[in-house]
């Protein structure tokens, strides 16, 4: 928004960036009935050498963000300036090209993984892309240096990905993202399909290498714990907008927004004695749907803090709140941020509503069977 | 010792006599042409009435196997069951099919990980709910439909009669969770088992279903096997915990001792290896090394011992016994800790 002159060095700022899928009906003519809002108006910038991570539940639209700052998923609107260049407007050969500074590691590393192809294979293939295979000497060391990197055995080159462990699968993904030696990288939940001990092992590495390497990370990830040990700053989002950004630790100290109360006790903390003793807010419901979000406050159907006015009418903006412990760069989207904190606006109870996952937003209830159907 | 105390604060937990009483537990897999695979390889644990009871591991540790051979659900060929699993003075295990089938959804009921493709998507939720009733109970559709109701309401759906009209695809992943959790009630089993109930869901879907089973238990008395991965799910639930490896329990003991001071290093490994909410940022995490890929057969070592950090030179010889008894114990040579 307007906090960009106190960031001093910013790698890829993101204004107003918004992602609309259309919602197509008819048999001959494809009709668009409507739109899915999955990014609806996000600003947020990265600075040079920070974790950035993206946190919030499925369908928050936080992997659509990550894909559209990258140009993999098409910016209905908005701007994604990286490094001075705008990338939303990039196209064809002078992407390509941009794309060697900004690569991707994605969550399934099986299903990123071409199972027919050799480890070195992989690796080759976006090194020969960018004209970085020039030497074969070189690229030899470099792909050498690439494996000792994320911790395999020089030997993993001549192996198949479905010779690895889902750890090392990964590794392999972060190596080919790392081949041709990127500015940032895009981690959509990196660890989240592994157990937990092999996650730690991949967190650990992600770390090493940013210190190495000198990496920009963003990271999305649903698992507000992983997000938090990792990253220096976090994005909290609900319903493709940010409702909430701060430091890590200040997030946790000081949650200013409803939902990321809720969220931050969702978690379910290894420690009984934490367990029994923590305050629990419950949420009600499911997040309503994306393709008719609620008016006002996106958050308004669900939140234990709603107020008469302002929450159903009015959409709040990330603004920086004069509360005691947040710091000017914590900005919140809540209309009611310093009453809550100050325990001026206390929490209620919420009726649960249905929300039907499809085209039916909260308001529009379930679609009944088709007549043909019951008692099937 | 204070663990034998500590699990008892439910009504009637840790006082009765077991409800399921699982020993020496082992389901081999052998397909031709290759070794054979000890998925479980000797457990032994006891569910009492109101208790819940976690079985906590990675993946391939054994804890779905556990579940699914104690259901009676492992596929007929390619594998072996041997051991006992006594529930209500009947091994389960020597059960014929008709009558487990009997005892499967009525005593005994399962709650499994992805609600989705364990509904039918071309049933609806109501028939899906009555059918269980109309199975065990002798009841019509007509006497069973106002049950699915109260049944539905009962877990947390709104509109409940309108909800039993819809179908699985209707539904969003909690609401779909709990119309599964409300099939599993339906014939007030005394005993369920949840197989990653929580695991395809979001955190906040997660801990309303948590705090709906945790209000099960206590207002029905029905004794709870929960299955996870996620020792915070465990921290919060279970009254004992079994921490799996390699298809043996390694480790068990009451939430709050086995928490405060794990013996086993594998169960230490696994707490240092989650970045935890309420921790400083920036601490390294220790996470386990090495994988599951590098275990050694347990009958002549310790499975664990090649990613062990307190490895002694019997683990990689011998097999580690069992030191404790039904309560608490784990299986280790060189334990951690020592204080309790």
């Amino acid at each position: 928004m307007t906090q960009t002159s106190d960031a001093p060095d910013v790698l890829v700022e993101v204004t107003d960036l918004e992602v609309y899928f259309p919602i197509k009906s008819g048999i001959i003519f494809d009709r668009t009935v409507g739109h899915v809002r999955a990014v609806d108006g996000v600003d947020l910038s990265i600075r040079r050498g920070e974790t950035y991570g993206l946190v919030g539940e499925s369908g928050c639209g936080k992997s659509t963000l990550g894909k559209a700052i990258l140009n993999l998923e098409p910016p209905t609107a908005g701007s994604v300036v990286f490094d001075g260049t705008d990338i939303a407007s990039l196209k064809g050969e002078d992407l390509r090209h941009a794309r060697k500074r900004f690569q991707m590691v994605f969550q399934d590393p099986m299903s990123s993984l071409d199972p027919r192809q050799t480890v070195e294979s992989l690796l080759l293939e976006g090194l020969r892309a960018h004209g970085l295979d020039t030497d074969t000497d070189a690229t030899r060391a470099r792909l050498r240096e690439l494996m000792s990197d994320v911790g395999l055995p020089v030997a993993a080159l001549s192996k198949y990905p479905h010779e690895f462990s889902g750890g090392q699968r990964q590794r392999i993904g972060i190596a080919r993202a790392l081949s041709v030696g990127p500015d940032l990288i895009v981690a959509d939940e990196p660890v989240s399909a592994l157990d937990v001990s092999i996650q730690a092992q991949v967190i650990n590495l992600l770390q090493d290498l940013q210190d190495k390497l000198g990496l920009t990370y963003l990271v999305v990830a649903h698992d507000l714990a992983v997000v938090r040990h990792i990253s220096d700053r976090i994005g909290v989002m609900y319903l493709g907008a940010l409702v909430e950004e701060s430091g890590g630790a200040e997030l946790y100290d000081v949650p200013l927004h409803p939902y990321t109360r809720a969220l931050m006790s969702a978690v379910p903390v290894p420690d009984p004695q934490v367990e029994d003793t923590r305050e629990q807010i419950l949420l009600t419901g499911d997040l309503p749907s994306p393709a008719n979000p609620p008016s006002g406050c996106r958050f308004h159907t669900r939140c234990p803090w709603k107020q008469e006015t302002l929450c159903d009418t009015e959409r709040p903006q990330l603004r920086v709140v004069e509360v005691s412990g947040a710091s000017d760069s914590h900005r919140v989207a809540c209309h009611f941020a310093e009453k809550i904190a100050s325990g001026e606006i206390q929490r209620h109870e919420v009726e649960a509503t249905i929300t039907t996952p499809g085209f039916g937003g909260p308001d529009a209830g379930p679609t009944a069977p088709p007549e043909a159907y019951i008692g099937v | 010792m204070t663990q034998a105390t500590q699990h008892s604060s439910r009504p009637g937990a840790g006082s009765s006599e077991p409800l399921l009483s699982v020993r020496d537990l082992r389901v081999t897999f052998q397909r031709q042409g290759e070794e054979e695979f000890h998925a479980v390889d000797g457990v032994s644990f006891d569910v009492r009435p109101g208790q819940t009871v976690g079985l906590v591991g990675e993946s391939g540790c054994g804890k779905s196997v556990t579940s699914l051979a104690i259901m009676g659900l492992l596929p007929g060929r390619g594998n072996r069951v041997s051991g006992s699993a006594i529930f209500d003075g009947e091994d389960l295990l020597t059960l014929s099919p008709s009558a487990m089938r009997d005892r499967r959804g009525s005593e005994i009921a399962m709650i499994f990980q992805d609600p989705l493709s364990s509904l039918n998507p071309v049933i609806s939720i109501g028939r899906q709910v009555t059918e269980v009733m109309e199975r065990h109970q002798g009841l019509s559709r007509k006497q069973a439909t106002p049950k699915a109701a109260d049944l539905l309401e009962r877990v947390g759906i709104p509109d409940p009669k309108a909800r039993l009209l819809n179908y699985p695809h209707q539904l969003s992943g909690g609401m779909r969770q709990r119309a599964l959790i409300a099939m599993a009630l339906a014939c007030n089993p005394r005993l369920l088992i949840a197989d990653e109930p929580t695991t395809a869901l979001d955190v906040t879907i997660q801990a309303q279903i948590l705090a709906l089973l945790k209000e099960l238990v206590v207002d029905t008395g029905t004794a709870l096997v929960m299955i996870t991965h996620d020792l915070g799910v465990v921290a919060g639930l279970c009254d004992e915990v079994n921490v799996l490896y390699g298809g043996k329990v390694v480790e068990r003991g009451g939430r709050h001792g086995l928490f405060r001071d794990p013996r086993h290093p594998y169960t230490v490994g696994l707490l240092n290896s989650i970045p935890r909410l309420d921790a400083a940022r920036g601490d390294k995490l220790s996470p386990v090394p090495g994988s599951v890929a590098d275990n050694l057969p347990w009958t002549a070592a310790c499975a664990f011992a090649p990613r062990c950090s307190n490895a002694i030179d019997p683990c990689t010889a011998e097999t580690p016994q069992w030191e404790g008894d039904q309560v608490v114990g784990f299986r280790c040579f060189n334990p951690m800790g020592g204080t309790r």
